[in-house]
């Protein structure tokens, strides 16, 4: 998928040669974006990125597992034994769980500060970006999770102040603030998220101009809701390092009602060469070419491309690319992304799109979910793996607890009368 | 993976400034010899960690890469302080504006004001506001090129229900809509700013010196007049609207009186840049495809602008 190598022409400070034919496409601009070019990664990256992390982790915690036992040679075999069975290292399976169930946590507490959706989401984003770079054996997802809430509110312009914040999530200030700067390197300090939602609200006007009078706006409204919430959803899975943001969009809304979403796609991709689109968007675009021809500047050595917008040009679909537009970012440009397929010979295929969409709306619908047990088990081998004699301690309290009190029990039975 | 630079691959030479909340360094990066700028941010005297302005500056710099646009080049963490390794830029348009020893001509302007609008025509495409235009945050290399800096009060475009501050932008470069307090504004801020630094350049003085926030609602609208419900729908239910002195609108007489060596199609220019409903302004698009920039003279090539004398 991302490569990030095919970006040479949508370089601007390059001064391309054919730049009067090449217009900078807003997949060119999403293709230089921190969430593509170092967020974004194929299946097997990203699992690479999570073994290897796990892995370099794992050696550490045995190598010191291993140290523990030869130097306390008094532990008995219950002892090792438990020492075995539970201060084990985590695999990375369960360390992507156990992160996934942390950054519900997160979910949870952005919606019970009543949070804007958007500072919610890119919490989440933080939270499990950081993770992607430190193991949680080596700290602990419960450290980060209001340090991912802080930072995102200021990131996103909901500036909450460091008392404030503390006293409504009953906190320390230094707890939160402890961990800001280890966030903000480990998310090598790029903060500009782009979720879904947006493009959501794109996709909303645009199936009611292409579907018009087909669809009901209240019905359209029911859908804009669900997806919304489906959207946050998946924010808290792999599949925002997949695909971009609006492909998941149409996923969730394949998800939501898949004859309207499919019916949309193809009105809108298939029949390339045949204007599906009335008059005005073939008008802008000729409007626009025109001026971009006479807008030539005599003598400029720079880029001329950047003299002229192009949003709402979706200049590609090849799966390898993997990038589809990023679909209307501000409200100005709404209008101009119903500019389909009519651009410089490349366009959208409506097969592979529709090929990835589903496969991105399986992805999000088969998420497995930790149960609290789970979490629980996990959450003691984390502690006990870094710890492991807090965990012989914990035994030989035990022990002396239940003797004492079978003693205890066992007082007018002379016959249980060992220590 | 890239490895993570440090302080130990660039050098701090000298001191070069301070500011509200970072001290900047000039040094070199030690494997090129590139020189640079070093921001080290201030953040223990902060007690809400990292100061907003300095997220904004990373947060955004670190999408934007442009000839036109300062380059952030890398950030790195020492002794528990956030350091920003910026280009090295040598001077800026207000030093050069300022500097009654250096000339320039028609065609220096128009230079300028081509790599400013390409500049802000970049940020825009990436739906970031700049807000704080002014001839001291544009930059300008040892190469001519002009560079747009200082994001600490930038934004993303805000979404329609948005609330956004109008407290943004310095005095003298504030659009209508701001000084309106508006509440809801778009990148429209950002062009009335290039507009003024353009007039700027022309007259070599401020365009709307406004002495304090109300005084420029009245400098700007009896420069440029007060706008109506006729051009720009509603715009007499703002608030302090009542209380504005109704200034009719320049003729196009006194504007050739006003700038005296702009052509027609610079007059223009800056009037579509400066038109009062922000709905009607210029974007970049249309600015850059102004035939100010297609009629001789050229724009002079960067390297041959003036320079400060040193």
């Amino acid at each position: 998928m991302p490569t990030g190598n095919d970006i040479s022409e949508a370089t601007p400070a390059e001064g391309s040669k054919d730049a009067a034919t090449k217009r900078i496409s807003d997949d060119d601009l999403y293709r230089h974006s921190s969430q593509y070019t170092l967020w974004s990664f194929t299946k097997e990256q990203l699992l690479e990125k999570r073994r290897t992390l796990n892995a370099r982790v794992v050696d550490k915690v045995n190598e010191r597992l291993q140290n523990t036992i030869s130097s306390h040679t008094d532990l008995s075999q219950d002892e090792l034994d438990a020492i075995k069975e539970t201060a084990v290292p985590v695999s990375v399976d369960e360390e992507l769980k156990f992160v996934n169930f942390f950054a519900r946590k997160v979910q949870s507490f952005c919606q019970s500060l009543n949070l804007p959706t958007e500072v919610g989401a890119t919490a989440i984003s933080f939270f499990r970006r950081y993770f992607l770079m430190n193991s949680t054996m080596e700290v602990h997802p419960k450290h980060i999770l209001l340090t991912s809430i802080f930072l995102a509110c200021k990131s996103e312009n909901y500036f909450i102040g460091i008392e404030a914040f503390a006293k409504k999530t009953k906190s320390q200030p230094a707890a939160i603030l402890k961990y800001e700067f280890s966030v903000l390197e480990s998310l090598r300090f790029t903060l500009l998220n782009h979720h879904p939602y947006r493009p959501l609200h794109g996709f909303f006007l645009d199936i009611q101009h292409i579907l018009h009078g087909k669809v009901d706006l209240n019905y359209m409204g029911q859908i804009y809701s669900n997806c919304k919430k489906r959207i946050t959803e998946t924010i808290l899975t792999d599949v925002v390092y997949h695909y971009t943001p609006p492909q998941i969009t149409l996923a969730c809304l394949l998800i939501e009602d898949e004859a309207l979403t499919l019916k949309y796609l193809e009105l809108k991709f298939g029949n390339v060469g045949v204007p599906s689109e009335p008059e005005s968007a073939e008008a802008i675009i000729e409007e626009a070419k025109s001026e971009e021809a006479k807008s030539e500047e005599p003598k400029s050595k720079e880029s001329k491309s950047e003299g002229s917008k192009s949003e709402g040009s979706k200049s590609e679909g090849s799966k390898s690319e993997g990038v589809k537009s990023e679909e209307s970012k501000s409200e100005e440009t709404k209008s101009e992304e119903t500019l389909s397929s009519s651009k410089s010979g490349s366009t959208i295929n409506l097969d592979l799109l529709t090929a990835l969409v589903v496969e991105c709306k399986d992805m999000i619908l088969n998420v497995e979910a930790l149960s609290k047990e789970e979490a629980t088990k996990i959450d003691a081998r984390l502690h006990y793996c870094q710890n492991p004699m807090l965990l012989v301690d914990r035994l030989r309290r035990q022990k002396q607890q239940r003797d004492s009190s079978a003693e205890v029990a066992a007082e007018p039975d002379s016959k249980k009368l060992k220590v | 993976m890239t490895v993570r630079s440090t302080a130990e691959d660039y050098t701090k030479e000298k001191k070069a400034g301070e500011g509200t909340y970072a001290v900047v360094y000039l040094g070199t990066k030690k494997s090129t010899g590139r020189s640079i700028a070093v921001k080290e941010i201030k953040t223990s005297q902060f007690k809400d960690g990292l100061d907003m302005s300095a997220l904004r500056e990373v947060k955004f710099l670190q999408e934007l890469r442009h000839i036109n646009v300062i380059e952030l080049i890398d950030v790195f963490m020492a002794s528990d302080n956030l350091n920003l390794v910026l280009e090295f830029l040598p001077a800026d348009l207000e030093l050069i504006i300022k500097d009654t020893s250096i000339m320039f001509s028609p065609a220096d302007i128009k230079s300028w004001i081509l790599m400013t609008l390409r500049g802000v025509h970049h940020c825009h495409r990436n739906f970031i506001l700049h807000r704080d235009l002014k001839p001291n945050n544009l930059l300008l290399a040892p190469d001519g090129q002009l560079k747009i800096a200082d994001f600490g009060l930038a934004r993303l475009m805000g979404s329609p229900q948005e609330v956004l501050t109008s407290n943004v932008v310095t005095r003298w470069y504030r659009a209508p809509e701001l000084l309106f307090a508006a509440k809801h504004y778009t990148s429209a801020v950002d062009i009335w700013s290039v507009g003024v630094i353009f007039a700027e350049l022309m007259l070599r003085i401020p365009y709307l010196p406004g002495k304090d926030d109300v005084d420029q609602i009245n400098v700007t609208f009896r420069a440029l007049g007060t706008p109506t419900d006729k051009e720009w729908q509603e715009v007499s239910s703002f608030s302090n609207y009542n209380k504005i002195q109704i200034y009719p609108p320049p003729s196009r007489e006194e504007l050739r009186r006003r700038f005296i060596a702009a052509t027609e199609n610079a007059l223009d220019l800056i009037d579509g840049m400066m038109i009062m409903n922000p709905a009607n302004r210029w974007d970049t698009v249309r600015c850059l495809q102004s035939p100010y920039f297609q009629e001789l003279p050229e724009a002079t090539l960067p390297q041959d602008l003036p320079k400060l004398n040193k």
